[in-house]
């Protein structure tokens, strides 16, 4: 009975934000659902249900298939790029010496300011003219002619890529680094008792160890990339046609610039279903593999 | 005992400041709409001392843009008030408007633009203003995009044209000494800048560019007027209209290497900077850049200019009437939101809204003052009406339509389809859109 009673603490505890979560959650949630089936258009309030249409729909159209495998190639492109970046960035930062304290601000600064502030900077950077900041570097140092950075489908796709590691590389550095310094030192000392060059150390005590942190950056960095919005459509507004559209944009540009809602409605919640199933698939391998490495 | 009695007391607490907040803002809500009741009753009965009044507007020209024209009505009825909300074009205005009137928090005065004239109208969200005796000093021309089988839903009066401003001293240097008369002339005169060693023109190919807008007025409008009206009639399609323009448009300056697909990712103040340097000799632009290619480089020598059709004589703008404002059918201050809309047609309101906002006046016995630079743009396309936007003209799925026709010329411009593909897909966008 006691136990019963202290359980019912804990949940009233829960209740008020419960109710909170329901309501700006779980409540937007199962409407976008209910609206998936209806031709809503934002304004009127009269829809009718129109079944699975808006689900047919989203496989006949041209910018969500784009958007869908632009987006996987810049989640995966980026995910794969911060992760090789990011561990020997820890490592460096987790060493001793004079600056360690700025570089570490310095390397986590890019995260702080909106990625859309950021990208704006970096459109200037990347600007394709000859004028524009790396442009005119490239042709004053290697005397190569203007590129264009964000007009070519697959330079585009690989600026916005660029951009976004440079911005969020820093920010998994020290995510890896707090897993780094929990790692026990008398290890280190062990190992190199036993005669383990510093390359064995990395490879056989940092890199097991670190395994947890990478579960949660990789899934971290999975999930971000696949919500993408604000980096591409800064830099290069989508285009050059729908080349670096992302899922985000294609459903802001269906439901609020086109008004439908239905359709959006139905995008979201399919781009909600696969990004559940790679997160899950994701965590279940890698906690796998914590499990195995263990 | 006592202690879970303690907690169930705290977390009832916590539940009624969270139902409590929730409350609150509906009560205010209320009290907001019956104190307007109450004042605008008091209006109609003619009151010797009206009773103050607070109109809502909701706008997107800023508070320091709006306030000659508020501040002079605010002189002429000093009983009312405003409470001024803003929100920037095109998109987060639109989307602010939309939240607010679906969720009946709308304002009293708000901004109709081509963009939501449909939504709007359709939704019976606006006024209608047909029979109110100042909508006379609307231009004709310009109530089409405010009105809906006939009945105008909102006042305007300005209208904006844009066009290709030049050089005029690059111009020298290539040694062109005459304005282009077709587009044949054009390519020649973009193809001699280009030989003499200047860049002839940055486009951004953002939108439906000024550019397109402007060969389709002067290749088609010229020929069918009533082009876009069969169009969503279902009597033409935009392969009979469009497919030559584009070509035109790819076989001129893609193929020529006037436009390159790397313009594609600059910004507009990138384009319009790198005119007032003099690094460019033409940009498509319209009278908000004036000021600052002036700013930028006072030694300047610029002049706009129209595009020239296939055939001598055919040349148009981009340009359409400037956004309305309209009254919303639901206010509590109907007569005091009328009498702003009136003071706005006046010389006085008028003169401020021009001081205010630097807009172009288009409006029945009011002349306005234009840039020398601007002034073709303004006698030969504005005020004579050779003036074509199509999400203006056309007449639905403004946006969905809108956004295929970006992402097709883009397409064109790296050369991944053709100006058939283009058109091909836009009928399919339009088929698409009238049996969602």
């Amino acid at each position: 009975m006691v136990k019963y009673v202290r359980q019912l603490q804990f949940l009233l505890f829960l209740l008020p934000i419960l109710a909170i979560y329901s309501l700006f959650t779980i409540y937007p949630l199962i409407k976008s659902f209910f609206l998936s089936f209806t031709n809503f258009d934002g304004y009127t309030e009269a829809y009718d249900f129109i079944g699975l249409k808006n689900y047919v729909r989203i496989f006949s159209d041209d910018a969500i298939t784009s958007a869908i495998s632009y987006t996987l190639f810049f989640t995966f492109g980026k995910a794969l790029l911060v992760t090789l970046l990011a561990i020997p960035l820890a490592m460096i930062l987790d060493q001793k010496f004079l600056t360690r304290n700025i570089h570490r601000a310095i390397f986590f600064f890019p995260s702080i300011p909106s990625g859309l502030l950021l990208a704006y900077i970096w459109g200037f950077i990347l600007a394709p003219i000859g004028s524009g900041v790396l442009n005119s570097v490239l042709s004053e140092l290697f005397n190569i002619g203007p590129q264009p950075w964000l007009s070519a489908p697959l330079l585009a796709k690989l600026s916005t890529i660029v951009v976004a590691t440079w911005a969020i590389t820093g920010w998994h550095a020290v995510l890896y680094l707090a897993f780094l310094q929990s790692i026990p030192k008398d290890y280190y000392e062990a190992a190199s008792i036993d005669g383990a060059n510093r390359l064995q150390q990395i490879r056989f005590i940092t890199f097991p160890l670190l395994a947890p942190a990478m579960t949660v950056s990789v899934m971290l960095l999975l999930t971000g990339g696949l919500k993408v919005f604000e980096i591409p459509f800064a830099l290069t507004k989508g285009g050059p046609g729908y080349e670096t559209y992302s899922i985000t944009q294609v459903i802001v540009l269906r439901g609020i610039s086109e008004t439908q809602y239905g359709l959006a409605s139905a995008m979201s919640i399919v781009f909600f279903l696969i990004v559940l199933a790679i997160a899950i698939f994701q965590v279940t391998v890698m906690q796998r593999r914590e499990q195995g490495i263990q | 005992m006592k202690k879970t009695s303690l907690l169930l007391l705290i977390t009832l607490l916590c539940l009624s400041v969270v139902l409590a907040a929730c409350g609150k803002n509906s009560n205010t809500g209320n009290k907001g709409n019956t104190g307007n009741e109450g004042t605008a009753n008091n209006a109609e009965k003619g009151n010797d001392a009206p009773k103050p009044v607070k109109l809502s507007i909701l706008a997107w020209n800023n508070e320091k843009e709006m306030k000659p024209v508020i501040d002079g009505f605010k002189e002429k009825y000093p009983h009312i008030s405003f409470d001024f909300q803003f929100a920037p074009p095109v998109k987060d205005y639109i989307a602010k408007l939309q939240t607010m009137l679906l969720s009946n928090t709308a304002p009293d005065i708000f901004i109709i633009a081509a963009e939501n004239r449909n939504e709007i109208i359709d939704g019976g969200y606006a006024l209608d203003l047909t029979d109110e005796p100042f909508m006379s000093v609307m231009l004709d021309s310009n109530k089409p995009m405010l009105s809906k089988d006939g009945r105008t839903y909102a006042f305007t009066q300005s209208g904006w044209a844009g066009g290709l401003f030049y050089n005029k001293q690059l111009f020298q240097k290539a040694g062109i000494t005459k304005l282009p008369e077709t587009w044949d002339e054009f390519i020649q005169d973009c193809l001699k800048l280009k030989e003499a060693g200047i860049i002839p023109l940055y486009d951004r190919m953002h939108d439906i560019t000024i550019i397109h807008s402007a060969m389709f007025g002067s290749n088609v409008l010229t020929k069918d007027p009533t082009f876009d009206e069969k169009l969503f009639k279902g009597e033409a399609t935009f392969a009979e209209g469009w497919t030559e323009v584009l070509t035109m448009w790819k076989e001129g300056l893609i193929d020529n290497k006037i436009l390159t697909p790397d313009m594609i990712g600059l910004t507009g103040d990138q384009v319009m900077n790198e005119f007032s340097l003099g690094n460019v000799a033409m940009f498509p632009g319209g009278p908000w850049n004036i000021a600052t290619i002036e700013k930028t480089n006072p030694d300047i020598e610029f002049e706009i200019m129209p595009i020239p059709g296939k055939e001598p004589g055919n040349k148009y703008y981009n340009g359409a009437p400037g956004v309305g404002f309209a009254v919303n059918s639901k206010t509590k201050n109907k007569e005091e939101a009328l009498l702003f809309l009136e003071y706005m047609t006046t010389q006085e309101g008028l003169k401020q809204f021009e001081e205010g906002t630097g807009g172009i006046i288009t409006a029945h016995g009011y002349e306005s003052k234009v840039h020398p630079a601007y002034a073709p743009a303004y006698n030969d396309g504005l005020m004579a009406g050779k003036i074509y936007l199509p999400m203006v003209s056309w007449d639905r799925h403004q946006e969905a339509l809108r956004n295929q026709f970006l992402v097709s010329i883009q397409d064109i411009a790296v050369n991944k389809i053709t100006p058939e593909q283009a058109t091909a897909s836009l009928d399919k966008k339009l088929k698409e859109m009238e049996n969602k």
